[in-house]
């Protein structure tokens, strides 16, 4: 369909599904500087009793669910005021209460994260949302490319999930 | 006042390219409720072009067929029916009705709904009880009609509910409907849990503001224009931006989709700063832009 025809997009993290569907809508993929579209893919920490957590475990898991994500979102916005760009960041990760507490921590700071700087952002012309999910497939690469276009223009600082799972 | 130059307000693709192909939806036929106007109108238009066929449910006949006369213009067979989506006889008949005309039903939008602000002392038993049954008995009684039949003849499906982006915060001189929608979102995700073994996908839009001609801020000259600056977005939603989430969500694309309720509202609800506006109760705005009298 070409929902992403002519705009930029890079994808940190590994998803085959959501390379797949930004691909086939026609988006340009790219791995750094200036672009339309940010997604970024966290891999889930492992599970492991909140109790046996080391704090340097802890803390990876954190900077990795959360600390990353903004910073890299920060950078993002920055670029695309500069450029007077609009443009759209999606978080993609797993659900919240469905690993351990480090991801409860990541995962539910991420969502608060998204419904703010959807607001702060939303006159920049950037939209932010975020999927925590365990699907992998087509329907989340769909998703996400839906949400990377301007058919999602009024959909910002939402967090959703995409099966039964995922609440 | 008016969205400043500066402000980037991004819009959507025009109604004529809509996010997925015209036949998409090819031999099924959706049942929408109060299908012949506004939202429901929006919803049946989105729907139709992916190549459904419409049943467009209403509790006035000439309104529904009003919109269906607009749906058919996109070149899909259509049928307007009218029914209470309060009493479970009107219900039955009305699919009985729809599947006899188009076959059979497999896609749901409850849309049905009535809403007005009104001061939660001055609602009467009636308004109540108008507003709060209409989406909350008519979503239980269509969605398990529905339901009922699809698990009988061993097909799947999909249900889309309009709920909205004030059901998490509470609806200050809406109280009415602030129950209602959050019962509509509520539902879905339970529906959702219980009919997932028969393939049936049930998922809602919280949706923001999205004017047309029966909006209650249609009402007044201007009203529309002054709500631009106050959402994050820079403006109100285009009501087929709507119609597009709400059908997306029933289609193919988002095949695994269910129990999810996706807020479409350019970020209204979200709104919250250290400097707001006084806090007015809503007694004390009566004769404000959108008072109740």
């Amino acid at each position: 369909m070409g929902w992403l025809a002519g705009r930029t997009a890079r994808l940190v993290g590994e998803s085959p599904a959501i390379g797949a569907a930004l691909k086939a809508q026609g988006a340009t993929f790219v791995t750094e500087g200036n672009c339309d579209v940010l997604v970024h893919v966290a891999a889930s920490p492992p599970i492991k009793p909140v109790h046996e957590l080391g704090h340097a475990e802890w803390r990876a898991a954190l900077d990795h669910g959360l600390d990353q994500r903004f910073l890299l979102a920060r950078d993002f916005a920055a670029e695309r005021r500069a450029a007077s760009q609009g443009g759209a960041v999606i978080f993609v990760g797993a659900p919240e209460q469905a690993l351990g507490s480090d991801q409860a921590a990541a995962a539910g700071a991420l969502s608060n994260l998204t419904k703010t700087l959807g607001v702060e952002w939303a006159r920049d012309g950037i939209r932010i949302n975020a999927v925590l999910t365990f699907e992998q497939g087509s329907t989340l690469g769909n998703l996400v490319a839906y949400l990377a276009s301007d058919y999602a223009a009024y959909v910002t600082g939402a967090v959703m999930g995409v099966g039964l799972n995922d609440g | 006042m008016p969205v400043p130059n500066h402000h980037l307000v991004t819009t959507p693709p025009s109604f004529e390219s809509p996010p997925y192909p015209a036949d998409i939806f090819a031999g099924q036929t959706v049942l929408v409720t109060g299908g012949g106007t506004g939202m429901g109108l929006a919803m049946a238009r989105a729907f139709a072009q992916g190549g459904a066929q419409v049943a467009v449910m209403g509790r006035s006949l000439v309104k529904a067929q009003e919109g269906a006369a607009k749906i058919a213009a996109l070149g899909v067979k259509v049928h307007a029916i009218s029914c209470d989506v309060r009493l479970p006889d009107q219900v039955a008949a009305a699919f009985d009705e729809a599947e006899a005309m188009l076959g059979p039903v497999t896609l749901l939008a409850n849309n049905a709904g009535a809403n007005f602000p009104v001061l939660a002392e001055d609602i009467s038993v009636n308004a109540w009880n108008a507003v709060t049954r209409i989406a909350i008995d008519g979503t239980f009684l269509c969605s398990t009609e529905f339901a009922r039949r699809l698990i009988a003849r061993g097909v799947g499906g999909a249900i889309i509910n309009n709920s909205a982006q004030y059901i998490w915060t509470g609806f200050p001189g809406d109280a009415h409907s602030a129950a209602a929608k959050t019962a509509q979102a509520t539902m879905t995700k339970a529906m959702a849990r219980e009919w997932a073994p028969f393939g049936i996908r049930v998922n809602a839009i919280a949706a923001g503001f999205f004017p047309h001609e029966t909006s209650t801020a249609g009402r007044r000259e201007g009203t529309t224009e002054v709500l631009q600056n106050m959402i994050p977005a820079g403006r109100t939603g285009s009501i087929h931006e709507f119609g597009w989430l709400s059908v997306m969500t029933c289609s193919p694309l988002f095949a695994g989709l269910t129990g999810q309720v996706i807020l479409q509202d350019g970020g209204e609800s979200l709104r919250r700063s250290l400097m707001m506006p006084d806090y007015v109760p809503p007694r004390e705005r009566v004769e404000g832009p959108w008072g109740w009298r």
